[in-house]
């Protein structure tokens, strides 16, 4: 299928370039050992680089993440390809690792691109943009997201008629429908799993309606709502495009919930919850905003702070656990919950409703190594088989987990985490 | 809203690098207002600051200057805050001498994290410039 | 010099362009003396606004760079990155803080906070026109770390050190390793004891040549800095020779007439003067107390290896880079907090860790079975303001009520301590027949995977209430019995009573106590009093002192995992310090001026690192400055009584524009 071969050899692969496969790979890199970061999407920075601002310090997530991916990817050492998969590792011996990468077609010369987003102009074709989760519409033929990194064309060939618009119109005659896949032969002397986590799926809840009620959305749509690169210039309602004014949060949705499978808790949605709160209070003056909670896990160090600071700032606090969400005709939800203070039954009227999705596991893992080398735990997040002594540490020596990958994690946590991987990379590969 | 910048007097703050800058970054992040009439230069050190560079802010029309300081966290040592105390002295010999008011230069310890004492002395340094200006 | 300038103003997305005008900034701006360019750009951070900077510099040949967006404290490396990269010397790049000292600081204001970005880019723009280019000053790292403690953070991050090939002095405090975890049984989540955990690491530091590991020792002085630390470590000797015959030893603590009460088991009993650390003392050889022993001889009558000759020493210590690893300390309840040191029946969470550990068949406290426990949680953690809590303590013969006073300092929450009382709660159920927990929490916080214990004991019919933001239980003593009280959340407010034989104080973390080391280094600490870092994200585990880096439970509370999580980052932080045997440092530093210069001597005195010498040059006495002694802080520069002395990037000429330019009235 692959019409190159490239074969290199590297002292560390970093699968996944998120925050958490970044830090490690610029950890590693620093220290002077040579890295190929392998990223599936067309760019590298994870879910972070999409977020708006992040707890607890509201410092803005693109500029924390923005100069960090820019380091990476000018780095020296670091080889990165995106928009590319790992097929297949296979451990040959100790510090010796032989892999297998595909880098799919992107139907556009990075090198030649200039992201002057003429291609864009040109494109007939409008689909939905994952990269604003649905929420607009983009081409066929894009710039994934402005602060993208490589921030190059692609063409969504998936949707693209072939029409050759974008071919005509883009001046330096970088695209090219004939690029085919690439396959890399690497060799390695560890491995680093930053593949980080997926979002809960809230069609799975059918009982919240999303999918069917325009005005509830994600956590994840919230936060492009709010981030300075939005879609809108504003926080709106999809519905009707309406400023909304009683906004409700609802937590845990597809964690601590054992009808969907996942009794654990994901660590983060209180946290990011409460922050999106705050910024709708500063961004929708006039707005209500309620948060339904089970407990408020803001245990991390100036969490519990924040979440004062929220109270303080009005944000109504309501604990109780929703039992089902349904539309009236104005487009406005009717929550039922059970309310845990009053120990009765309530229903209350808001106008949009976000789901604090959770984190689950990211079921590519399974797939690096032959069956059930790379242990897994209950809920195949990659299991760390030395939780407390080494807790980088996989069921195969050499190979590393960071980040998500091995459970629910906030961002510091995560970036710690990268630490503990790279400085056991490191230590695997000169100890020898 | 526009047009407050005319009633809150010029002040140049001293601040250091690495203490109360933070500080002064922070009271930004936590939105805790003060005047956009406060200009702050940091250096080093509070104990490096020289009294011609006070004296050159009087000169050039600024109301007031206001040092920072280290306070006891400088990196630099404890000497610092007898030292910035000393030019301060210093300097407000030298400003009695050419007739200009001592009290237009003050000094404040400000911790890494003192965002909200920045932002009182900042205030109460304001109210009075305004106050001794009007008089 | 003419110079040619490029100016970059940053929206920041928002951040900044939603109150202060950019556009009127750049317009203000752009026709300055020396700027050739001035663009308004969304993130002047992001990869393509760098690219473009190395472009605009390479295309037209800009010898200076404005960028004006957040705090220097995030960017200003990299933008001095951009300029490196684009052949421009880094110091040839002024930063201009317009985020957190204007558009943020003056969101109130977008009038005024205009004005004040067009004064800070004209003044940084007057500053890069004087700007020289500079070379980093290169001094040798040492390739060494000292790591201050030897918990498990200290532990493992001493390991990973040495196997990169970094020789490591592991200092510790206590005569024994491992910290607080070698004090608890059965660790969450993995059911691993902590004596497992810590022999095991402390078998991997035995084995390790390039550990050297000094235990009773204390750090007494800190000189020198990031390449270059010399400290001075007070070791106090253990009065036992490391060749010693158990028995004999045993004998010899037996015959100690001295009792104390014993730290490792938080005082709920009393050891002797002569003491092991049982069960997880390592090293494996007693200590003698030398504080509490009356030199009364008796262990010396029935064993030779008790040496009392052996003295007190003071080792020098050599490192690059210094590994802060010093931890916490559980939370003291005050006398009387929910019936503390009150009620003979009240312990912490810490006691009754090391009360299920020592308790074989039978749970029993002070002689008294143990049924009924009640767990009061956050105690010491998410404390309220004075004043928000409800106080409580009232005395009869008969009926006597505890304080429960929840204000304080400690707003946090310690984030270990709901998994583990859950976890200890469901091993005391396990191991113990008839066992009742009752949990008073303020809302259980088992995040993440944790969440499964919390299922599990909810399984096992442990009760779980929860109390009021502001009205936490409340402990009775009435008729020698020991009662909780608490208006429950759960049923709606309802008043609850559980009689208790065992009353557990969830305690939280808090700094060590003793926290001199903080001072020797010069730790800056956050708004929680734990050691802070720079930046939680971007530079997690480093502090504003160079070369020193902190993890573990000394830079906030973490359960094992996350403590270890930081303690190998900071371990390739300060690797990374040290493992290329030299260092580049800012150039910043001060100048003298040899013509004007006329030696009174007075700067020498004002420095604080002897950085300044008397010579002669060209037959006349002057002072000069040692380049890599001096950190550029500037303390000889006011002293000078003939302005003899600057410092690089400050000198008054640059000073003096900036002022200028802060002070012209903007048209
Ligand atoms: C709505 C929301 C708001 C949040 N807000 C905050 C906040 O304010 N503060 C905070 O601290 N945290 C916040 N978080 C949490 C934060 O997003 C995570 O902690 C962080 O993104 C984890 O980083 P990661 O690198 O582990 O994973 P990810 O960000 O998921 O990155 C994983 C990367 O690996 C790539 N990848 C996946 N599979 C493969 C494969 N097979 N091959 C190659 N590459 C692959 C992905 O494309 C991605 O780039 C929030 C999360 C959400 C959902
Ligand atoms: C009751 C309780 C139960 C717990 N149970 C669990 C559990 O089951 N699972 C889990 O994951 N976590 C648990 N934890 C958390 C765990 O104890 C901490 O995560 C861990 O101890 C942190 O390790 P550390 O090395 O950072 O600090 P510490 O354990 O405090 O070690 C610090 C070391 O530094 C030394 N030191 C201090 N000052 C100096 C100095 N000036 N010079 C030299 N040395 C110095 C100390 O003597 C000590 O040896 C529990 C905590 C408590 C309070
Ligand atoms: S038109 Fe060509 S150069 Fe421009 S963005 Fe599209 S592919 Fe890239
Ligand atoms: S973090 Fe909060 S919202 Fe998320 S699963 Fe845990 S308890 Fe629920
Ligand atoms: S972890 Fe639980 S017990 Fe500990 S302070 Fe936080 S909420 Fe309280
Ligand atoms: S700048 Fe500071 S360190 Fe340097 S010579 Fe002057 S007083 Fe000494």
């Amino acid at each position: 299928m692959a019409e190159k071969i490239f074969k290199d050899s590297f002292d560390a692969l970093v699968i996944g370039g998120g925050i958490a496969g970044g830090e490690a790979a610029l950890n590693l890199a620093n220290n002077g050992f040579r890295v190929i970061l392998v990223e599936k999407d067309l760019s590298i920075g994870g879910k972070m680089i999409h977020l708006s601002k992040v707890f607890p310090t509201l410092d803005c997530s693109a500029c924390i993440t923005t100069p960090k991916v820019s380091e990476i990817s000018r780095h020296p050492s670091i080889t990165i390809l995106t928009g590319s998969e790992v097929k297949k590792i296979v451990k040959r011996g100790k510090n010796d690792f032989e892999a297998m990468v595909i880098k799919h077609p992107r139907y556009v010369r990075e090198e030649d691109c200039t992201g002057c987003q003429l291609c864009e102009q040109a494109c007939p074709v409008v689909v939905n943009d994952q990269y604003q989760y649905d929420m607009v519409g983009r081409k066929a033929a894009y710039i994934p997201f402005s602060i993208a990194s490589p921030r190059v064309a692609a063409i969504d060939i998936e949707n693209c008629t072939l029409c050759g618009a974008c071919e005509k119109a883009c001046p330096t005659k970088c695209i090219d429908f004939t690029q085919e896949a690439t396959e890399y032969q690497l060799s390695l002397r560890s491995v680093i799993i930053a593949t980080g986590f997926n979002l809960f799926d809230p069609l799975k809840i059918e009982r919240f309606g999303y999918g069917k009620m325009k005005n509830v959305i994600t956590s994840m749509q919230m936060e492009r709502l709010l981030a300075p690169t939005r879609p809108y210039n504003t926080v709106l309602r999809p519905g009707d495009g309406k400023m909304p004014c009683r906004l409700a949060y609802v937590l845990c949705t597809g964690s601590r919930d054992i009808t969907v499978g996942n009794p654990i808790c994901s660590q983060i949605c209180c946290m990011y919850s409460i922050k999106q709160a705050q910024l709708l209070m500063g961004a929708l003056p006039m707005a209500d905003v309620t948060i339904y909670y089970i407990n408020i896990r803001s245990f991390g160090k100036g969490f519990e702070e924040f979440y004062d600071q929220a109270k303080g700032m009005g944000v109504n606090f309501v604990k109780g656990k929703i039992g089902m969400i349904s539309e009236k005709e104005d487009g406005d939800l009717i929550l039922r919950y059970e309310d845990i203070n009053d120990n009765v039954v309530k229903e209350a009227s808001h106008d949009m409703v976000i789901l604090s999705v959770g984190v689950v596991s990211n079921p590519d893992n399974a797939a690096f190594f032959d069956s059930g080398q790379l242990r897994l735990d209950p809920f195949e997040f990659v299991c760390q088989t030395d939780l407390l002594a080494s807790p980088a540490r996989t069921s195969i020596g050499g190979v590393f987990v960071a980040g998500t990958a091995s459970g629910p994690m906030d961002i510091p946590d995560s970036i710690l985490s990268a630490g503990a991987a790279s400085s056991e990379a490191m230590s695997y590969i000169i100890r020898k | 809203m526009a047009g407050i910048s005319t009633k809150s007097a010029r002040i140049l703050v001293f601040s250091t690098e690495k203490i109360s800058d933070p500080a002064i970054d922070m009271a930004g992040l936590l939105k805790l207002h003060y005047p956009p009439t406060v200009y702050t230069i940091s250096v080093p050190c509070s104990s490096g600051i020289k009294p011609a560079w006070i004296l050159h802010a009087f000169e050039k029309g600024f109301d007031g200057v206001f040092i920072a300081a280290d306070g006891s966290d400088c990196t630099y040592g404890e000497s610092c805050t007898v030292k910035t105390g000393r030019l301060v002295s210093m300097t407000h010999e030298i400003m009695k001498e050419k007739k200009l008011e001592p009290a237009r230069l003050r000094m404040a310890a400000i911790c890494s994290v003192c965002s909200e004492a920045f932002v009182k002395q900042i205030k109460s340094f304001n109210q009075y410039l305004l106050q001794m200006t009007q008089s | 010099m003419n110079r040619k300038l490029g100016v970059y103003i940053c929206h920041c997305g928002g951040n900044i362009s939603d109150y202060v005008d950019v556009e009127k900034v750049k317009a203000a701006v752009e026709h300055d003396e020396g700027v050739f360019l001035a663009r308004t750009t969304m993130f002047a951070c992001s990869d393509a606004t760098q690219k473009e900077m190395v472009e605009d510099i390479n295309a037209n040949q800009l010898d200076g760079i404005v960028v004006a967006s957040c705090s220097p404290k995030l960017h200003l490396t990299t933008f001095r990155a951009v300029a490196e990269r684009a052949g421009l010397n880094k110091y040839n790049y002024v930063h201009a803080n317009i985020r957190e000292q204007v558009s943020w600081a003056h969101s109130d204001n977008k009038t005024g906070a205009t004005e004040k970005a067009i004064h800070l880019v004209k003044s940084a723009i007057a500053r890069v026109r004087l700007a020289e280019s500079l070379d980093p000053i290169t001094i040798p790292s040492r390739k060494a770390v000292a790591v201050i403690g030897a918990g498990i953070s200290g532990m493992r991050a001493a390991i990973e050190l040495a196997d990169m090939g970094c020789p490591v002095t592991l200092i510790e405090r206590e005569h024994f390793v491992g910290g607080r975890v070698a004090q608890w049984d059965l660790l969450f989540t993995t059911d691993q004891t902590g004596k497992e955990l810590v022999t095991r690491l402390y078998d991997d530091i035995a084995k390790r040549s390039n550990i050297r590991l000094l235990t009773g020792a204390e750090v007494i002085e800190n000189t020198g800095n990031i390449g270059d630390f010399t400290l001075k470590v007070k070791v106090t000797p253990r009065y036992i020779n490391e060749r010693c015959d158990e028995g004999n030893l045993q004998r010899a603590i037996d015959a100690c007439p001295v009792e104390v009460p014993d730290d490792f088991n938080f005082n709920i009993t009393t050891r002797k003067a002569i003491y092991h650390n049982f069960p997880s003392e390592y090293p494996q050889y007693p200590v003698i107390d030398i504080k509490n022993c009356t030199r009364c001889g008796e262990c010396e009558k029935v064993c030779g290896s008790i040496d009392f000759s052996q003295q007190e020493k003071t080792v020098e210590v050599k490192a690059g880079s210094v590994l802060m690893a010093t931890g916490f300390d559980p939370y003291n309840p005050s006398e009387g907090e929910f019936g503390y040191l009150q009620f003979d029946n009240v312990v912490t969470l810490p006691q009754f860790k090391r009360i299920i550990d020592m308790c074989e068949e039978k749970l029993t406290f002070r002689g008294k079975d143990i049924h009924n426990i009640a767990y009061i949680y956050c105690v010491g953690s998410r404390q309220v303001e004075a004043g928000a809590s409800s106080a409580g303590g009232s005395a009869t013969d008969r009926y006597e009520e505890a304080s429960r006073d929840i204000s304080g300092e400690n707003r946090y929450c310690s984030r270990y301590c709901c998994t583990s009382v859950i976890h200890s709660a469901i091993e005391t159920k396990k191991r113990f027949r008839a066992v009742n927990n009752y949990h008073f929490t303020r809302g259980i916080r088992t995040y993440g995977k944790q969440e499964l214990l919390y299922n599990e004991s909810l399984k096992m019919g442990d009760i779980y209430l929860q109390s009021y933001e502001n009205d936490p239980p409340s402990v009775i003593r009435e008729n020698g019995k020991t009662t909780v009280r608490i208006n429950d959340i759960m049923t709606a407010g309802k008043e609850i009573s559980v009689n208790a034989d065992l009353i557990v104080l969830v305690t939280g973390m808090v700094p060590r106590s003793d926290n001199r080391i903080a001072s020797l280094f010069k730790l800056p600490k956050g708004r929680d009093n734990f050691f802070n870092e720079i930046h939680m994200k971007l530079r997690p585990v480093e502090t504003v002192i160079d070369g020193v880096t902190i993890c573990g439970a000394c830079q906030g509370p973490k359960n094992i995992t996350e403590s270890v999580n930081s303690s190998l980052s900071a371990a390739t932080k300060s690797f990374s310090y040290v493992s290329k045997g030299e260092l580049e440092l800012e150039p910043i530093i001060a100048r003298v001026d040899a013509a004007l210069c006329t030696w009174c001597g007075k700067c020498m005195e004002a420095c604080p690192f002897d950085a300044v010498k008397k010579v002669v040059d060209g037959g006349k006495e002057i002072a000069a400055i040692n380049n890599s002694v001096c950190k550029g802080c500037g303390m000889c520069l006011p002293v000078c009584p003939v302005n003899a002395i600057d410092l690089v990037a400050y000198s008054d000429q640059e000073m003096e524009t900036m002022i200028n330019a802060l002070a012209e009235d903007i048209k």
